[in-house]
């Protein structure tokens, strides 16, 4: 296992009476493939958001490769190298598939020609369709959203993927495509990644460490067996037994 | 480099505008140079060099700005307002008026980003600069009108007994206005821009600093607006309070949505037919039934933005896709 490369330290984010997340703290090591769990409303968006810029955590700290970037505005978090995707996707609706794609390349190659050249690397690596590539973000299905999503991110050129229920609302053998891509994400791009799901089977059989997040605050982490077992998470998921 | 883009098919931007340039050159000729008429197509091209800047930060950077009007005053009102009291040339005074009207844009720009004044907030701020200017200018100069020196053909001061040099001025403009247009289009400013208007959130997350790019857009936009307006005075002869008109800002605004969003031939069309269908409206029943060209124009509005919403874009699509599958059975 390799050395931290994203630090949360103490974070807590509140929403007026509502402790959204409570002094969380955890580390991801380098080139792991990190999964977050835990039951709706756990908090686990909102640690997304804390980390990538989109919130300001109300106390502690956030440190990448480092540095802190605690409270930075999420431009400078990407250049960074931290990369994300939306729970529910957030398309560019009137761009092609490829110029979507081509936006993310730009923030490292300032070139548009090169940037389009590095976008269709891009989506051809996680799989999309090469004939959709001059489609429109409204004209193409959920699982082909998710992908595009992943690689506008992807050509970010991030050392940190954070992936907000990328398997929500696809059928059993997109995920199973899907789980491919992330691996070959991980291992030939070297690309470290923080999964979020509520699902849980997406990220049991992904995952070597999993994290449980239930009303804000981390209650378990181990491996997938590990979690599984713990009484405390069957409780978050399922509530307590009826005496 | 500036790569051949479509502007309407299979053509270059380049020919697209060589084209363009032809046809509205050859305008006050087919128009047997009636002083009306070629004021009428100033007019109606000062109207499409006021929606294409428009298109930069309402088209691509999706910001529903209602002030064009406002700047381009501002820019006529410095240069018309130099020439009428110092004869200072409107050479001197347009791009004196560009840097006065993009000053302002900072003023209004840098605040409203930075607070994340968006959407209906951002529209309803920059309606409300429209009426502030107005104000203003009328508490210094109050209603009088102040009327640009007479010169029967004066380069110096822009001066001329006919229209056609300003005619053939503002041409230019719009000829460079469109280049510029297609220039953001396909350069890393207007894949922002665009991402920004499409889902600022999306785009601030793929590393763009939304605030400062809109910002720019915003610059450009206004620039161009505060240079036209010295030509727009030259145009009138007129300097008063009535030229920062809230209206014309909204319809500015109009067509641009109408023109289909950021689509360069679309916008450039709309600007054109909307323009010069009110003005012959207002010419053929302004007098028996007053009002009834805005009446007709807003109908005109409703049944395009009901049949084809994203515009005369939409259309030209369709069009375009007609012609593909007519050359390909030919």
């Amino acid at each position: 296992m390799g050395s931290a490369i994203l630090s949360v330290r103490n974070v807590t984010k509140r929403f007026g009476g509502l402790v959204a997340v409570n002094r969380m703290s955890m580390d991801v090591r380098s080139n792991e493939m990190l999964g977050l769990i835990g039951p709706n409303g756990a908090g686990k968006t909102t640690l997304f958001n804390c980390i990538t810029g989109v919130y300001k955590p109300d106390e502690g700290r956030v440190f990448f490769e480092g540095r802190e970037i605690t409270g930075l505005p999420p431009h400078v978090v990407v250049k960074r190298g931290i990369a994300r995707t939306w729970q529910k996707v957030r398309p560019f609706k009137k761009m092609t598939v490829l110029d979507a794609v081509t936006v993310g390349a730009l923030l490292k190659i300032p070139s548009v020609e090169s940037a389009k050249e590095r976008a269709r690397e891009v989506l051809e690596f996680v799989g999309f369709p090469k004939e959709k590539f001059a489609r429109l973000g409204s004209e193409i299905t959920l699982i082909e959203h998710k992908l595009v999503d992943l690689a506008r991110a992807l050509a970010t050129g991030p050392k940190l993927l954070l992936l907000d229920e990328v398997a929500a609302g696809l059928r059993p053998h997109e995920m199973d495509t899907l789980a491919k891509v992330l691996l070959r994400i991980r291992d030939e791009l070297g690309v470290t990644m923080v999964i979020v799901e509520h699902v849980m089977r997406f990220v049991m059989n992904l995952s070597e460490r999993i994290i449980v997040m239930h009303e804000g605050v981390k209650i378990a982490e181990g491996t997938p067996k590990e979690v599984a077992s713990d009484p405390r998470v069957i409780e978050a998921y399922l509530g307590t037994k009826p005496v | 480099m500036v790569k051949p883009v479509a502007l309407l098919g299979g053509k270059s931007a380049l020919y697209s505008i060589i084209a363009i340039a032809i046809a509205l050159a050859l305008i006050p000729l087919v128009l047997g140079y009636n002083m009306y008429y070629v004021y009428l197509a100033a007019q109606v091209v000062l109207v499409t060099i006021m929606v294409l800047a428009w298109n930069i930060i309402g088209g691509y950077a999706g910001q529903l700005d209602l002030a064009s009007s406002g700047y381009m005053a501002l820019g006529g009102a410095v240069s018309g307002l130099l020439l009428a009291f110092y004869n200072v040339t409107p050479w001197l005074g347009m791009p004196l008026g560009a840097l006065t009207a993009a000053g302002l844009a900072f003023l209004m720009g840098y605040p409203t980003f930075r607070f994340g004044v968006k959407e209906v907030w951002y529209a309803l701020s920059t309606a409300a600069l429209v009426v502030i200017l107005q104000r203003v200018f009328w508490l210094i100069y109050g209603s009088t009108e102040i009327y640009m020196p007479i010169h029967r053909w004066s380069w110096y001061h822009l001066r001329f007994s006919r229209y056609e040099p300003l005619y053939y001025m503002l041409v230019v403009i719009l000829l460079v206005t469109l280049w510029l247009n297609i220039r953001i289009k396909n350069s890393k400013l207007g894949y922002y821009l665009t991402a920004i208007g499409e889902d600022e959130l999306a785009a601030e997350a793929l590393g763009i600093d939304t605030r400062r790019y809109k910002l720019y857009a915003l610059l450009i936009y206004a620039s161009i607006l505060g240079f036209v307006g010295g030509i727009y005075v030259n145009l009138t002869s007129i300097v008063s309070f009535r030229m920062f008109d809230p209206w014309l800002g909204i319809v500015v605004a109009v067509m641009g949505i109408i023109g289909g969003l950021g689509s360069i031939a679309g916008v450039f069309m709309a600007a054109v037919i909307l323009r010069t269908l009110e003005e012959y409206l207002r010419s053929m029943f302004g007098a028996t039934i007053p009002g009834i060209h805005l009446l007709i124009y807003g109908l005109l509005l409703i049944v395009v933005g009901v049949l084809k919403p994203e515009g005369f874009a939409g259309f030209l699509k369709y069009f375009r896709r007609r012609l593909a599958r007519g050359g390909s059975g030919g």
